[in-house]
């Protein structure tokens, strides 16, 4: 059924407003806190210093606080949450070093608080506002929870401080809230704009019932609410002793200018680059399941002088499934890439970072979708896909730069192979949880150097699998391995990080079995493309093998080694699919590396010879891609390299064959 | 005074665009690959990384497109994409003092 | 006569302390002789014997134990230089120490590098492939056998690794911690088949789940136990043949010791040896001056170290990361949290000051050392704000130049920020002292306490110079720097000072509370089998303590909380309280209402700590009374507070010191091995046993 347009969402549709416009709107409501330029002038390097300072370390502080408190796996084991200080209008002046992606609109998320809420409810002092609603932003998808807190000083609204965790289920039609089936947002968790759920320091338990019902496991989302609170706490104690010590103007000022130093060194770097535009293209197959088409997200970056225009033009409109993202998702693929290739050495201060970027972009496609479009995965599709055509043009932009292009990457594992497993455990317990194996993706190869194995994922600086005995004991399940997988990076003179795959069967689970769910796109084609005649990353790979012997072998002293060691009917998965997996039933998937860098016929033979004894690449991999020749000891034959590469070089390129004009 | 647009392309005053292996002409500023010599071929002489064919999961037809160096044949650019798009991956410097 | 001697052995120095049972005390130094450190060991004894008045025969022949700190198991990790490892795991999970976790690419990297992701990397695996091999095999999460062991195929992979040059086999099994009996084969295998190789089990070196740190731990010690075992053999043989018949004891990474024999078997658990002197010699120092909770500071030229000591005990850790590999270590938790004195003050490009994390370290040093290093650094500071003496660094050992300081901190910072150099001295000093608050304070808060409950220590050449402000900011009750007779070798004091620390440890996941039977059984294991190894260390104690506890969780948490529990057989109640405990300490770290006990509660490890007490505890004895007030023996400007600016201060000379003598700030005391800063505001009173102590009388 095709979108029908919704009267009255667009009071949701939230872009950015300026410091100005929200205090306009807020008016009368709010006294919000400010500063004068001339006292941001007159701070002393030393001040600045000690606060800038403090407040990292208060940004770091609320992000252990998350993750001790948290149940998630996603949160404590995988580090797929985030924590930001923000001014009194949303700017963010802090930002952690986990997922960057999520953090990304909470200035969005707290602006339209301010905005909407100040008259009534009324906005005060140990307030805490909770969000999921990915128009208004906080998140990318539903399973995003935001929850940010006004701090007041001597009355005046004086900053903001967000946490935001990936929850593992709050509802919608298939377990884990990724509806594979859908086609519109109503098949998912149900979008929740900002809500007043601590008021004056306290739960309101009505507001938190009202919350937690949707859920299937509303025991740990509590447990994250309080989570979040706990973080919360914890920033504002920090900050209103900062603010007694120094003055709230002093620190405010720091604010001020922690976001112009970002902004003024990012323009800076950028006055470095030459001029110039990049444009590229990002695909995705599959919007649902049963559906076969392919979508592309086309930027073009232009870099004139010292800001960015990122012009979406020419992206696909939206369309029915559970892959498109709101303009919230848009920004938080945006930002991410900014802050690992262009801000490595600049303070993670977003708000002043925003100001070099400008967006154009239509509304209604699909990263920028108009509700009630389906967006229940937005945060690793159309997100993602913004992500990875980032990555390609910022990276092209570097290039260009000798001191600059070494803080390129190619593209990063392509998305995020997404594996649910719904059912009862091994105590008898009910469980929902998210295999979080393949937050060990590849990275994209460097200009200099091979991108990282499974070295995890582009917006996650610190990402982190769980160990398999963790698994094994957390769920009913029984891996028969994990593993690199040989020719996953992107062949190139630098090789993009190899992937890895996972294979388990259900195991001591009550019902025999566990439920699936699979979100894993990268089938038709591969998503991570390599740069400068870079080849991309390989593509995804789930099977699910029914029906084996896998017992038999156990009993007879053997684990399988591969898929085809093991007898039963082969299912090659499509991107999305909702099954039973029954004891004898194995399930393979193989997540994605990351893009190459440079002609691989340029790669140097010897390192060629350390991936294949590495199993980084096959033997075939060696010879067919990189004309590398080996003996029998995997050392490389020199003289057969040098003439296998001269032939490949000629007929790779259809020299002797006919030639198609561009 | 030339600048590079990667480790394989640099573009001069002129906004010509040359290999940086054989100086062979490749290009103009707004389109660098224009004289490159591309080839379009099944996704799986890409190599052992594509996995399984398309044609599996979509209707659309697949390509890998590569464009080399017309004289060197120095890979320039890989992509694997839907047949019917053009390539949209364009690395345009401005020319200097334009 | 009965002696116990501590020598604790760093990069640069070799220290060595000795006490006999009436309080007759000495400390002595000598420069490290790399990269045989066993020579300086033989030194420092004899040079100790000359402090005592006695000769090194007789020393040792009067000594019952003698405690080595030794940095070679670290050295040997960090130089690569270690025995070539051959690994054995369960099919299909081999590639467990490439994958890392992938927290391997960033594990014990600093935020800076961290947000620099895109030149992060992995280190090379532990194991090259060529000498991994997967075993046909498989536990369950229950301890059950799922798949045998294919005993031919174990045979041919050790006989293969061997061939291909392994000199020492770890082997780590999925499960095995649940159900040792397959490694335990593989042992026996390995012994029949390559009967000379030195191997570890997992079962044995580090019963605890999570396969990745398990196996990472157990291939390290492999690589560094039979180096171990080749420096502390002949060692050992040496002391002997001159008389000595005591014992030769090392210190581990835990604060305790453990005999020299039984150390090769668990070389890992010595990698933080040198690390904890320093913590160990607070927690001596804390008990002979009634001090509960201390946070305990060592800045040197290269590193700031921090740790804690609760309730009289060193503050633990189960794990540690070294070269980016998470390691299953029960630690001393001691953080490096900054570079020391040698933190380079740099501007970046936006124009904003920034002081570390990069060091200039020993070589080429701070630019007023004059031997290459041109950017200016905390010491550099130091010495152009009066704190340091020019013609008094250590003790006189080094001269140093104002000229070169002033040129770099002029060039550097003070005309990019457009500031006077005496300014941009002023602020790096105060911004070095605030980023040490701040560390500091995260330290304490992550460990779940209030630095307002604390007395902080300050130790290291740099610390005392900068400690009276960093400790300001963190509202501490007062500030001890020590002075006394151990100051200048206060590690070798804790060494000295130490007990024989054993652990073991049992990873059986479970819901809690678990039957009290199983629960019972469990720690008796773990008490029957330190007990054995106890006996076998051959010394006499006066006491032997069991700390039992267990690392516990909320069902859907995976951070885990050690748990202290009662020695003795627990019943229902019992455990019920075990779990209230666990609720406590984590609300404690966690926060009041970050609790979720309708979760349900999980019991991951068990674990006992055994410490035997050894009979001599060294006791200082006390310094001279002072008569009359303290006099100094010079004044010169010195600059310590950003409000107050350049000051003139009273200067005095720690020899001529006694106690009862109180110093008021502004003022610096110049000791042998340190200088002490004292601003305004602040007192400090030379104590009973010669440290000074400093409290505020004002903000």
């Amino acid at each position: 059924m095709p979108v029908i347009p919704v009267a009255g969402a667009e009071r949701f549709a939230n872009l950015p407003a300026s410091p100005e416009e929200t205090r306009r709107i807020v008016g009368d409501s709010l006294r919000l806190h400010d500063v004068d330029q001339a006292t941001v002038d007159a701070l002393d390097p030393l001040t600045y210093e000690v606060i800038r300072h403090r407040l990292t370390s208060i940004t770091e502080e609320m992000g252990e606080a998350l993750k001790r408190m948290s149940g998630s796996v996603v949160v404590t084991d995988c580090n797929d949450f985030d924590a930001a200080i923000m001014d009194e209008v949303g700017d963010v002046v802090q930002v952690g070093l986990y997922n960057t992606e999520l953090a990304a609109s909470l200035d969005m998320a707290a602006n339209w608080t301010l905005r909407e809420r100040c008259a009534r409810p009324g906005i005060g002092p140990g307030d805490m506002f909770l969000c999921n609603d990915p128009w208004v932003g906080g998140g990318l998808h539903q399973n995003d929870v935001s929850l940010f807190a006004p701090l007041f000083v001597d009355g005046e609204l004086f900053c903001w401080t967000g946490a935001v965790a990936h929850q593992v289920d709050l509802g919608g039609v298939s377990p884990g809230s990724w509806s594979v089936g859908g086609s519109d947002v109503f098949w998912e968790s149900l979008p929740t704009p900002p809500v007043k759920i601590v008021e004056g320091g306290e739960i309101r338990t009505d507001i938190e019932d009202v919350w937690l019902r949707r859920s299937r496991v509303p025991k740990l989302v509590a447990l994250d609410l309080r989570a979040k609170i706990g973080a919360n706490n914890v920033a504002h104690e920090r900050l209103r002793a900062l603010c007694e010590k120094y003055g709230a103007g002093t620190v405010k000022a720091v604010m001020r200018r922690t976001m112009d130093d970002a902004e003024s060194r990012l323009r800076a770097k950028l006055r470095e680059l030459p001029d110039g535009s990049w444009t590229s293209v990002a695909h995705q197959d599959s919007a649902r399941s049963g559906d076969r088409g392919i979508y592309k997200i086309v930027l073009k970056l232009t870099k004139d002088g010292d800001r960015l225009v990122f012009d979406f033009t020419g992206t696909d409109a939206q369309v029915d499934g559970l892959i498109n993202c709101t303009f919230a998702g848009l920004r938080g693929g945006i930002m991410p890439v900014v802050l690992t290739m262009l801000c490595g050495d600049i303070p993670w201060a977003c708000g002043g970072i925003y100001r070099c970027i400008e967006i154009i972009s239509e509304s209604g496609t699909i990263n920028n979708a108009t509700f009630p479009a389906g967006v229940g995965k937005a945060s690793v599709a159309s997100a993602w896909a913004t992500m990875n055509v980032t990555t390609e043009c910022l990276a092209g932009m570097l290039d260009t730069h000798p001191e600059h292009r070494k803080r390129l990457m190619s593209v990063c594992c392509g998305t995020w192979d997404f594996a649910l497993l719904a059912g009862v455990d091994q105590r008898g317990l009910g469980f929902v949880t998210m295999l979080c194996d393949s937050m060990a993706g590849g990275l994209g190869a460097r200009s200099d150097s091979d991108g990282v194995d499974t070295g995890g994922l582009a917006p996650i600086p610190m990402g982190r699998v769980a160990d398999v005995e963790m698994n094994e004991f957390a769920f009913p399940m029984l891996y028969l391995w994990r593993r690199e997988e040989a020719d996953s990076g992107g062949p190139g003179r630098f090789r993009g990080g190899v992937g890895a795959s996972s294979c388990f069967l259900p195991y001591d689970s009550p019902l025999g079995g566990v439920h699936l769910v699979v979100s894993a796109p990268g089938k038709a084609l591969p998503l991570a493309n390599g740069l400068s005649g870079g080849l991309p990353a390989g593509t995804q790979h789930d099977v699910l093998l029914r029906g084996t012997d896998i017992a038999a072998q156990f009993a007879a002293g053997r684990i399988p080694g591969s898929l085809a060691e093991l007898s039963g009917s082969t299912d090659l998965l499509p991107a999305h699919h909702e099954t039973d997996l029954g004891p004898d039933d194995v399930y393979y998937t193989h997540w994605q590396g990351g893009g190459g860098y440079g002609d691989p016929l340029l790669r140097d033979p010897v390192a060629v010879a350390a991936d294949v004894v590495a199993h980084k690449v096959s033997p075939r991999g060696a010879e067919e891609v990189y004309g590398v020749v080996l003996d029998a000891d995997y050392a490389t034959d020199l003289d057969a390299t040098t003439t296998l590469r001269a032939a490949l070089r000629r007929s790779r390129a259809g020299v002797d064959d006919k030639e198609i004009p561009a | 005074m030339s600048v590079f647009i990667d480790e394989n392309l640099e573009q001069d005053d002129a906004g010509l665009v040359s290999c940086r292996h054989c100086s062979a002409r490749v290009g103009v500023a707004a389109d660098p690959l224009r004289d490159a010599r591309v080839r379009e071929s099944a996704p799986r002489t890409a190599g052992p990384s594509v996995r399984a064919e398309a044609s599996n999961f979509t209707d659309r037809e697949v390509v890998f497109r590569q464009a080399f160096c017309p004289e060197c044949l120095t890979l320039l650019q890989a992509e694997i994409v839907p047949a019917d798009e053009p390539s949209f991956r364009i690395r345009s410097l401005k020319l200097v003092g334009a | 006569m009965a002696y116990v001697i501590g020598i604790d052995i760093g990069g640069t120095f070799t220290d060595a302390f000795a006490a006999d049972e009436h309080g007759k005390v000495a400390g002595v130094k000598t420069p490290s002789t790399p990269p045989d450190f066993s020579q300086g060991f033989l030194t420092v004894l004899d040079e100790l014997a000359g402090s005592l008045g006695t000769t090194t025969e007789d020393l040792l022949a009067d000594t019952h134990y003698i405690v080595h700190g030794t940095t070679s198991t670290l050295n040997a990790l960090v130089t690569g230089d270690v025995a070539t490892v051959g690994f054995l795991t369960t099919r299909g999970h081999a590639d467990s120490i490439a994958i890392m976790n992938l927290e391997g690419r960033y594990a014990g990297l600093g935020a800076d590098q961290v947000q620099d992701m895109v030149r992060t990397a992995k280190p090379a695996p532990l194991v090259p492939p060529r000498l991994v091999r997967e075993i046909n095999e498989r536990i369950d999460h229950k301890g059950s056998v799922v798949v045998e062991l294919d005993e031919d195929g174990t045979r041919t992979a050790i006989r293969e690794l061997v061939a291909a040059g392994a000199q020492a086999i770890a082997v780590s099994l999925l499960w095995s911690f649940r159900n040792p009996a397959h490694e335990k084969r593989i042992g026996e295998l390995v012994a029949e088949e390559a009967p000379d190789a030195y191997v570890a089990l997992s079962c044995e070196v580090s019963p605890r789940i999570r396969e990745y740190s398990r196996s990472a731990t157990t291939i390290m010690n492999t690589q560094v136990g039979p180096r171990l075992r080749d420096y502390l053999r002949p060692l050992e043989a040496e002391l002997r043949s001159r008389g000595f018949e005591g014992s030769l004891l090392v210190m581990q990474g835990s604060g305790g010791c453990v005999d020299s024999a039984d150390a090769p078997s668990r070389a890992i658990t010595t990698i933080g040896s040198v690390l904890t002197g320093g913590v160990v010699g607070c927690t001596r120092l804390a008990s002979e001056l009634g001090h509960r909770n201390v946070i305990s500071t060592d800045m040197g030229g290269t590193t700031f170290l921090a740790g804690l000591v609760v309730d009289g005990e060193p503050v633990s850790t189960t794990s540690t990361v070294l070269n980016q590999h998470q390691l299953n270590v029960p630690m001393v938790d001691v953080h490096t949290i900054g570079a020391g004195g040698g933190a380079i003050a740099w501007v970046d490009s936006g124009g904003n000051l920034h002081v570390g994390p990069r060091s200039a370290g020993a070589r080429p040093g701070p630019a007023c050392y004059g031997e290459g290093g041109t950017e200016p650094t905390v010491t550099d500071v130091d010495l152009l704000l009066g704190i340091v003496n020019p013609d008094n660094f250590l003790g006189g050992r080094k001269q140093l130049s104002k000229e070169l300081a002033a040129e770099s901190v002029r060039k550097h910072i003070a005309e990019p920020l457009g500031l006077s150099v005496d300014d941009a001295c002023a602020a790096v000093y105060a911004i070095q002292n605030a980023q040490t608050a701040d560390l500091v304070r995260k330290v304490v808060v992550t460990s779940g306490h209030d630095p307002r409950d604390f007395v902080l220590y300050a130790f290291g050449g740099a610390g005392p110079m900068h400690c009276a402000s960093y400790a300001a900011d963190l509202d501490v009750s007062e500030v001890v720097v020590p002075l006394g007779p151990t100051a200048a070798v206060f590690s070798a004091y804790g060494l000295a000072a130490s007990d024989i620390v054993l652990t073991a440890e049992l990873s059986a996941p479970s819901n809690f509370p678990v039957e009290p039977e199983v629960f019972n059984g469990a720690f008796a294991g773990l008490r029957r089998e330190l007990e054995s190894r106890l006996s076998a260390q051959a010394l006499r104690f006066s006491e032997v303590a069991y700390r039992n506890e267990v690392d516990m969780r909320y069902t859907m948490q995976l951070a885990e909380v050690a748990t202290p529990v009662p020695t003795g057989e627990l019943d229902a109640a019992d455990l019920d309280a075990v779990g209230a405990s666990f609720g406590q300490r984590y609300e404690q770290l966690y926060g009041r209402g970050s609790g979720f006990a309708e979760a349900g509660l999980q019991l991951i490890t068990y674990r006992t700590q055994a410490v035997g007490v050894l009979p001599i505890r060294p006791t200082l004895g006390a310094v001279e009374q002072s008569s009359g007030d303290a006099q100094p023996t010079s004044q010169r400007r010195v600059f310590l507070d950003a409000r107050r600016g350049w000051q003139d201060a009273d200067i005095y000379d720690y020899g001529v010191l006694a106690e009862g003598h109180e110093l008021k700030g502004p003022a610096v005391v110049e000791a042998p091995t340190t200088t002490v800063a004292l601003p305004e505001g602040c007192v400090g009173r030379v104590d009973r046993l010669g440290n000074l102590v400093i409290r505020y009388t004002q903000a």
